[in-house]
């Protein structure tokens, strides 16, 4: 086991590693912006170290100085938490050349499954569903044997554009040639390239990770799945586990997972997101780090799963077989954000000067506040993550709320009473909920909002 | 003050959340009300705190508050005062007549008897305190105020010869109203028929402790309660031949604060000792003791 590791990252993570480090009797290191040093895992690691100014690319994406500072204090390995540095391949393999563990996979690994395209390509290796549609750029007639293949309905995309311009939803096949050319045209006058791709339209899907760890010995588990359906512009708000898919359907996730996996030799821990839609599960990505929502698998399975990233950079064997994951309960997280749901969920730093977090069992907070801290402009707007464990999804749901009813956090506007709204809205606690549920009722989420 | 903005804060929480909130409602006959059930608890007859019952005998029916010494049963009395399990009653089976053919007599004993489980006002038996062999006799005020009958002269008398029979010291507690008017003559007969009992255990030289309690009076004070080799009481007891309000009446004097009481009747030489109820076992036993080997 490593006997000293730096935290390349900040806020909550860094101190959630901090935390089980010293659980493990490992030192630990934080490094830290200007902006940084009344920050909660500066005050906790064992040593702390100034890596540069505010912004983050002076100093948390700052490679040459984290570098430095694990050099000068000796430490074994660099856990880079999640965001900032995490999924940069140039960082991994700088780390490996200067002899330092990057608590991760490969260097190689990260940059195939950062690569979507490549990805996508090793995903169809392994057997891995993936959405269906053209490889590449057609023409009309080939789109329309494509059609044929699909099924409807399909989704028209400009291969040069993106923000919605050149993209046209196919219901019906009568429209499919009068849609084609629409795109076409309308990609050719915004990106001045008319070409086009097709792939499935998948309607109202639903965001499905599941969870892996993988040792340097080709042992691969999977810790089961987390439904992060409820987001918002592709943040996620809401992460449960387990999901409500039927039992065959996730047995099929885990294996394709496990099967992923193994095909790029990944090591550590990582986590597949899929989006499913009527029954079907197709591969979108790969995240090759620890994730935000990590907790609420910690919460039903038992796993410390960063512990578990410090042994597997260590070089241990996976401490647990399949056999050994067991599921149980219900486990929710919520991510609180200093953000305001008034004005658009514009960030919203500032001094926290209330703080009172209510305890139980079953009830987690993991978070960097403390009373009259700062919450600096330069960085994510999340400021700490409430986890719950219940028997059943209703009984977790409850907790949340009760507990979200006693939280407090005062000084700066947060989206406490947005996410409360979530909790009490019934299609989310029936659970018919899609990726599109916030924005079709974000009028009424609001609606109390003061 | 952060209390106070803390304090702010729960409350906005509060009315944020209950705008929210739909409690599920019940039909009002479905809710069980809670309630105190009747008996639970009593009240202190001078301080009127509120004291539950089923603390009482630890506290020896006394008061915690303001220390005021309770009415009590003549079983909890033994049971408070004798050494645990030692205890034997003697002298039960006595039937209460109604000699003057009085009006409802009967039934009220029959009344009287279920509600006290007793046989009469009177027990007695063979006990120990702190190991010290005696026969304690108790009177309970329960019963038609503790007012001393055939039977229960018959009783306290039967307990006199008893401790002579054998030979043991003899503590009496005495609660009673007197003697019982249904009885008239009768009862008035019990008053020699006792002091001449009590005047045997005197010439066999035993030793007989009278203990007055709240309420001491009427025939019963003019009898074998002011008899004792030792006349200890309990404080703040009333004690008396006829009643203060009586009295007043009689002589159309006011009298003196106190007047009846024991610590009152002390100061006059009337009664030995004032002792606290949760004193009253180490006393005794503390007597009994020192009286050994006297006959």
């Amino acid at each position: 086991m490593f006997h000293k590791v730096l935290i390349a990252n900040r806020g909550e993570i860094a101190v959630r590693i901090i935390r089980a480090c010293k659980q493990l009797g490992i030192e630990t290191v934080a490094v830290y912006s200007k902006a940084d040093e009344d920050a909660l895992h500066t005050q906790i690691a064992d040593q702390a170290i100034c890596i540069g100014k505010a912004p983050s690319k002076d100093s948390y994406l700052n490679m040459e100085n984290i570098i430095s500072a694990a050099i000068n204090t000796g430490a074994e390995a660099i856990h880079p938490g999640f965001g900032f540095l995490s999924e940069n391949a140039k960082f991994a393999s700088l780390c490996k050349s200067c002899g330092i563990q990057f608590i991760g996979p490969s260097s190689e690994v990260i940059e195939k499954m950062g690569d979507k395209a490549m990805a996508k390509k090793l995903m169809k290796e392994a057997g891995v569903p993936l959405v269906p549609g053209s490889d590449g750029e057609v023409t009309l007639e080939e789109g329309k044997e494509i059609l044929s293949t699909v099924g409807l309905p399909v989704l028209i995309k400009a291969s040069a554009g993106g923000g919605g311009r050149g993209m046209r939803v196919v219901h019906h096949k009568k429209d499919f040639e009068k849609l084609f050319r629409a795109a076409s045209n309308e990609a050719e006058a915004a990106f001045g390239n008319g070409k086009v791709y097709i792939e499935k339209f998948v309607e109202n899907p639903k965001h499905i990770e599941v969870q892996i760890l993988a040792d340097k010995y080709q042992n691969v588990i999977h810790l089961g799945e987390r439904d992060c359906t409820v987001q918002r512009r592709n943040q996620k708000v809401i992460e449960e586990a387990p999901s409500s898919l039927p039992i065959g359907m996730k047995k099929a996730m885990f294996e394709a997972a496990v099967k992923a996996c193994k095909h790029v030799n990944y090591e550590n821990a990582g986590t597949i997101e899929f989006i499913v839609s009527n029954d079907q599960f197709y591969f979108i990505e790969m995240n090759t780090r620890i994730q935000v929502e990590h907790p609420v698998t910690e919460m039903i399975t038992g796993v410390d799963i960063v512990k578990e990233q410090l042994r597997i950079a260590a070089g241990k064997k996976l401490k647990y077989s399949q056999a050994d994951i067991r599921f149980d309960g219900h486990a929710i997280e919520v991510r609180i954000n200093a953000e305001d749901p008034k004005h658009d969920f514009r960030p919203s730093p500032g001094v926290i000067n209330l703080l009172h977090v209510p305890q139980g069992l079953g009830i987690r907070f993991d978070s960097f506040l403390y009373t009259d801290y700062l919450i600096p402009p330069y960085y994510d707007s999340m400021v700490g993550k409430v986890i719950v464990h219940g028997y059943s999804r209703l009984d977790a749901i409850r907790k949340m709320r009760a507990t979200l009813e006693e939280l407090i956090i005062e000084g700066v506007p947060l989206n406490q009473s947005f996410i409360m709204m979530i909790l009490m809205h019934d299609h989310f606690v029936k659970g018919v909920i899609d990726t599109g549920f916030i924005e079709r009722h974000l009028e009424g989420l609001l609606r109390y909002e003061t | 003050m952060k209390r106070e903005q803390f304090k702010e804060a729960f409350k906005k929480k509060k009315a944020f959340t209950h705008a929210l909130k739909t409690y599920k409602k019940k039909p009002l006959h479905q809710i069980k009300q809670p309630d105190v059930p009747k008996g639970l608890y009593e009240k202190c007859p001078s301080c009127q705190a509120t004291l539950n019952k089923s603390h009482m005998f630890e506290h020896m029916f006394v008061c915690p508050k303001c220390d005021h010494h309770m009415r009590i049963r003549a079983i909890d009395r033994i049971g408070i005062t004798v050494d645990e399990h030692s205890f034997v009653e003697k002298g039960f089976g006595y039937i209460t007549l109604n000699p003057l053919f009085q009006d409802h007599y009967e039934q009220k004993i029959v009344e009287y008897k279920k509600k006290t489980n007793l046989d009469e006002a009177y027990i007695y038996g063979y006990a120990e305190i702190k190991g010290e062999p005696l026969i304690i006799g108790v009177m309970d005020s329960y019963f038609m105020m503790g007012s001393m009958g055939s039977v229960v002269g018959e009783k306290v008398t039967k307990s006199i010869e008893y401790a002579i029979y054998k030979k043991l010291p003899l503590v009496m507690f005495v609660a009673s109203g007197g003697a019982r008017m249904q009885e008239g003559i009768y009862s008035l007969m019990q008053m020699a028929k006792t002091s001449s009992a009590l005047k045997r255990l005197d010439q066999q030289g035993l030793l007989y402790i009278s203990v007055l309690t709240h309420p001491t009076t009427g025939g019963v004070t003019a009898s074998f309660a002011s008899l004792g080799d030792i006349i200890i009481a309990e404080p703040k007891a009333l004690i008396g031949f006829a009643g203060p309000r009586v009295i007043e009446q009689t002589i159309k004097q006011s009298l003196p604060e106190g007047f009846q009481r024991s610590e009152f009747l002390k100061d006059k030489g009337m009664i030995d000792k004032v002792v606290h109820r949760k004193d009253l076992k180490d006393t005794l036993s503390k007597i009994i003791r020192l009286h050994q080997g006297g006959n």
